[in-house]
């Protein structure tokens, strides 16, 4: 049974009672949200997730909960709050933006607790087991060209946030989560093509408006085919840019891989053997683009040559 | 497992069977294991757990989805470790040529021992004590050498002065490592006196290694003793607290001389208190082995039965850990904690101080809330 294959409504109660349970990647998650909106939303972003049948005998990872606060406040301004194994160490949000919570702190769970992996700060796709790694700061548009990627076809999803990278073997493990677009890039890649499915906008987020690109099908079906590093390319947009896909020094690719990852001084030697195994095998660029349907053309060309 | 089955028995005894005889723990039910390995995260055990599964040698056997939840405390574990040794050596490097020894404290002290207990440990900062004397010179060479004091309001500064057993922490302005400065175990405010110059005196260098000290095997098993059982800021972690006392105490109290000179030496430094919990609380949530006169002999200075019937029934309502789907969701273990944290606040300081220090607290936490809050 699939998440989808739940009424709205059911999957509603189910929520608020015992939960569900989610695999995701690697993870098992135990889902229990108090938020009127948030089983719509989950259901139109993860609804091709099979449902997990009960009981599990398996240990489940993260136990998450969303809940409404009891303080005066909840009748002005309603805020919802994130627990894990007792409270959140950070701050509610408003009712209504339960699914970007949701969201923000399952990511920040899993950065601070899966160190059994080498966590980098990129996006993943793959043709087949050959991953091409987005490394990039905010700002430096790899959602986006992530998202145009995987709208294309060619390209399945692994992460849009995550290299979840096994240090003993180097491959690394799909999380196909929803995409999470900002700002400008909701409409470009609403433009890009009729069938991608966006979740609602959420506005006066931290980072501005937001809203969630549902994972394609196909992503979700081969969430359990492991990739390998293939090719390191690190984007940068400028508006009006002409293209620009030039080699990039290794010494100054394993820094773009390593500086901005979430646990790379963590891992100790084997994150820096990780790192220089990719830095070594993979050919890496820089590409600086400003139309996103020619990036992605170049990429999906290159990557077949 | 099952949100069904939500109202287990006791999940802080499960976490305490596996600690005791991890090798019982492949066998337990999922279920059972699952709130073992969330309990052991929140109370940020996760490594030194897997130390121990390993240690008896049933690590292999658990499921590879266990063993990487397990893998995911214990980088942090070695990644804290490493950290930790670096600061050793940069305190070093900062006391170069002054003559100030580096006596660790706590978790510092346990790894650069190589304790048992130190493997797959998490600590959060460093540690080190100094006779009051020295405290300006290091301070110094501290400052000099890239830290700074973390506190910059001056009332803060002040309180850590006046009253404290330590300067108000130090933060390393490039590592963002924390230093925590101590001229005694307990502030120059609370009601029990343990003397720094008998500490000092009997101090212990780390064998293989110059310039480093611990405190002696039982000033240190005091110590952690009296953190424990007279300062609220290791209720939270409180469990934690016992268990490394547990290991301590299994590790160096394997004979009854040992036990009779901690009774004597527990004295000297006006410690019999926090003993005489520690041992009665060891003995009934750890099992820790010890003499029969341990438990029996009473001295002047232990707490009377009142104030022992009362410890007996909150202790264990704030240390041990409810289930991690209620965790601070329960009002009597709450209750409870507030009542240590009182207790703790009485012991640190007379009432007056007392009064005007917490009057303070509460006007700037009020202030904060609302005029400076911002909006979500």
């Amino acid at each position: 049974m699939r998440i989808a294959d739940l009424a709205i409504q059911e999957l509603t109660r189910r929520l608020q009672s015992t939960g569900i349970v989610w695999r995701i990647g690697p993870f098992l998650v135990r889902l229990r949200v108090f938020s009127p909106d948030f089983a719509r939303h989950f259901s139109l972003l993860y609804g091709a997730y099979p449902l997990e049948p009960e009981p599990i005998d398996e240990i489940i990872d993260f136990h998450i909960e969303l809940v409404r606060g009891s303080g005066l406040r909840r009748w002005l301004k309603p805020p919802i709050f994130f627990r894990m194994d007792g409270p959140a160490p950070f701050a509610p949000f408003p009712l209504d933006h339960a699914l970007p919570l949701f969201e923000w702190g399952f990511n920040y769970y899993i950065a601070t607790w899966a160190n059994q992996y080498l966590m980098l700060h990129a996006a993943v796709v793959a043709r087949g087991e050959r991953a091409l790694l987005l490394p990039g700061i905010p700002g430096s548009g790899k959602s986006t060209l992530c998202a145009a990627l995987v709208a294309q076809g060619e390209w399945r999803l692994l992460s849009d946030e995550f290299a979840l990278i096994r240090p003993a073997t180097g491959e690394i493990l799909p999380l196909p989560r929803a995409i999470a677009l900002k700002n400008a890039s909701i409409g470009v890649i609403r433009a890009l093509d009729g069938s991608i499915v966006l979740g609602p906008e959420f506005s006066k987020t931290r980072k501005g408006t937001v809203a969630h690109m549902q994972p394609p099908l196909t992503s979700i079906q081969a969430v359990d085919q492991v990739a390998w590093p293939t090719w390191v390319v690190c984007p940068q947009f400028q508006p009006d840019a002409a293209m620009q896909f030039t080699p990039m020094a290794k010494e100054q690719g394993f820094l773009r891989l390593s500086s901005n990852a979430f646990n790379f001084e963590l891992q100790g030697a084997r994150g820096f053997q990780a790192v220089n195994r990719i830095t070594r095998s993979c050919p890496m660029h820089h590409l600086r683009f400003g139309q996103l349907t020619e990036a992605v053309e170049l990429l999906t060309d290159w990557s077949s040559s | 497992m099952t949100a069904m089955n939500r109202t287990p028995q006791k999940p802080a005894d499960w976490l305490l069977n596996a600690w005791l005889d991890p090798a019982t723990f492949p066998a337990l039910p999922p279920e059972e294991q699952e709130i073992i390995l969330r309990l052991a995260r929140r109370l940020d055990v996760l490594g030194a757990l897997r130390a121990r599964l390993e240690q008896a040698g049933v690590l292999h056997r658990l499921s590879g989805r266990i063993q990487d939840f397990l893998e995911g405390g214990w980088m942090i574990a070695k990644a804290r470790e490493r950290s930790v040794r670096w600061e050793i050596n940069r305190i070093q490097r900062a006391f170069y040529g002054t003559g100030l020894p580096v006596i660790l404290l706590k978790g510092a002290a346990y790894i650069m021992l190589d304790l048992p207990l130190a493997r797959g440990r998490v600590m959060a900062d460093v540690d080190i004590l100094l006779p009051e004397a020295d405290l300006p010179l290091a301070e110094q060479r501290l400052n000099r050498h890239g830290w700074f004091t973390a506190l910059q309001d001056p009332y803060d500064q002040h309180y850590y002065r006046q009253w404290m057993h330590e300067l108000p922490p130090m933060i390393h302005q490039q590592r963002q490592t924390e230093l925590d400065i101590h001229h005694a175990i307990l502030p120059r405010s609370a009601r029990l006196h343990p003397d720094s110059a008998r500490l000092l005196a009997a101090v212990q260098p780390i064998p293989g290694m110059t310039g480093i000290w611990t405190l002696a095997p039982m000033d240190m098993i005091l110590h952690a003793m009296t953190q424990l059982f007279h300062d609220h800021h290791f209720l939270k972690g409180g469990l934690r607290e016992l268990l490394d006392l547990d290991a301590l105490l299994r590790h160096y109290g394997q004979t009854d001389p040992f036990w009779q000179q901690l009774i004597v030496r527990a004295d000297e430094l006006d410690l019999i208190r926090p003993l005489s919990y520690g041992v009665r609380f060891l003995h009934r949530f750890c099992q820790t082995p010890m003499p029969e006169f341990m438990l029996s002999s009473t001295h002047q200075d232990a707490p009377g039965w009142l104030a022992r019937s009362i410890m007996n029934r909150l202790l264990p309502l704030a240390l041990l850990p409810g289930h991690p789907d209620r965790l601070d969701k329960e009002p009597l273990q709450n209750l409870a904690r507030w009542l240590l944290y009182v207790r703790s606040h009485w012991l640190r300081m007379p009432p007056h101080l007392l009064i005007g220090h917490l009057t303070r607290k509460w006007v700037k936490k009020w202030h904060f809330n609302v005029w400076n809050r911002r909006p979500v």
